[in-house]
């Protein structure tokens, strides 16, 4: 099935926030979504962005049950390390049920990890439930390094050849 | 000492920049060995679009009239939580040795508290790692909640309510 990844306009927002909350509900978490599709806008789309947002849609004919074609997103930003300066942060990374088991997650994933290269990121780093098998199965397939159970943190990261590898779409070691 | 501290914000309030960008970079080589080209970690400070910020706390010297020495630091950036907006981050968080248990950490949480508050962030995030108990106990007494043994993440942060109370001096 043919999807297109394209970054997030203004107009996209309230299929954004829709997103955003069918992740809070699988997060067993949905009465803590404050966000509206104005913040998201305003914060979005300032002269100096608070997060940056990729979409993936599909065409038409292939969209929901519910008639939506906005069936993924990844949202991100950029940190700071004072051991290895800039740092991509996924924050969000989703894809609606019924159009997973498609390598649209690994698209968008692979997506901002090239973003991460060509800003100079050295790292990528992410949160994860520590009961979501899924997410860590697939983030550890990718070379994720679980910092928690190393070092006493719970956030994953992604470095030099693991991140670069992920940028080219291929499979980390 | 600890009362003659004061607070240089970010750079573009900072009338001698040379002087604060040095000093930035003394304090990031100091804290860890760090791998960041001092070139990248001007350019990612105060460049166009500024990947961090730093708040410094210095001291005047001793007997040296208009001179003074950095003392502490904190770098934070802005973050982003898609179910309740901005936040602020604490990256680092750090004074010199000699200079604890003045108050300075206390002073320098106090502005970054109302930096965020003034920037409209919802809350402070930080990182602390579990075993170092010492750290969570001063931040856990400023009202700062461990969101990893509640919902299984490691994260802490600092909600309005505290963030308000820490900005006041309480």
């Amino acid at each position: 099935m043919e999807c297109v990844l394209r970054p997030c306009r203004a107009e996209d927002c309230a299929e954004v926030v829709r997103m955003i909350k069918e992740l809070a509900e699988f997060e067993k978490l949905p009465d803590q979504v404050e966000i509206s599709d104005q913040v998201l806008r305003e914060d979005g789309f300032a002269n100096n962005p608070f997060y940056r947002c990729l979409v993936a849609e599909v065409p038409p004919e292939h969209r929901s049950r519910d008639g939506h074609t906005v069936v993924g997103y990844g949202l991100y930003f950029f940190t700071y390390s004072t051991w290895k300066g800039r740092n991509i942060y996924m924050e969000d990374l989703y894809v609606m049920p019924e159009f997973r088991g498609k390598g649209i997650g690994k698209k968008l994933m692979s997506k901002i990890a090239e973003i991460g290269v060509e800003n100079r990121c050295s790292q990528m780093k992410f949160v994860v439930l520590d009961w979501n098998r899924a997410a860590i199965d697939f983030y550890q397939g990718h070379g994720a390094v679980d910092l928690t159970a190393a070092e006493g943190w719970h956030f994953f990261h992604l470095e030099g050849d693991a991140l670069k590898q992920l940028a080219r779409g291929q499979l980390g070691q | 000492r600890g009362d003659s501290s004061s607070f240089i914000p970010q750079c573009d309030f900072c009338p001698d920049r040379l002087g604060l960008i040095h000093s930035i970079t003394f304090f990031f080589t100091l804290a860890i060995n760090s791998q960041v080209l001092i070139l990248d970690l001007l350019e990612d400070g105060f460049g166009e679009h500024p990947f961090y910020h730093c708040l410094i706390a210095e001291v005047p010297k001793e007997g040296q009239i208009g001179s003074s020495c950095i003392v502490g630091y904190a770098m934070y950036y802005f973050t982003y939580d898609p179910w309740i907006g901005k936040l602020l981050y604490l990256e680092d968080f750090y004074v010199m040795e000699p200079y604890r248990g003045l108050g300075i950490g206390s002073e320098i949480l106090k502005r970054l508290s109302q930096i965020a508050i003034k920037t409209n962030c919802s809350c402070m995030h930080f990182l602390v790692v579990i075993w170092n108990k010492p750290s969570i106990e001063y931040y856990v007494r400023r009202g700062a909640l461990d969101l990893s043994t509640e919902e299984g993440w490691h994260l802490f942060r600092i909600d309005k309510e505290n963030l308000l109370r820490m900005a006041s001096g309480e």
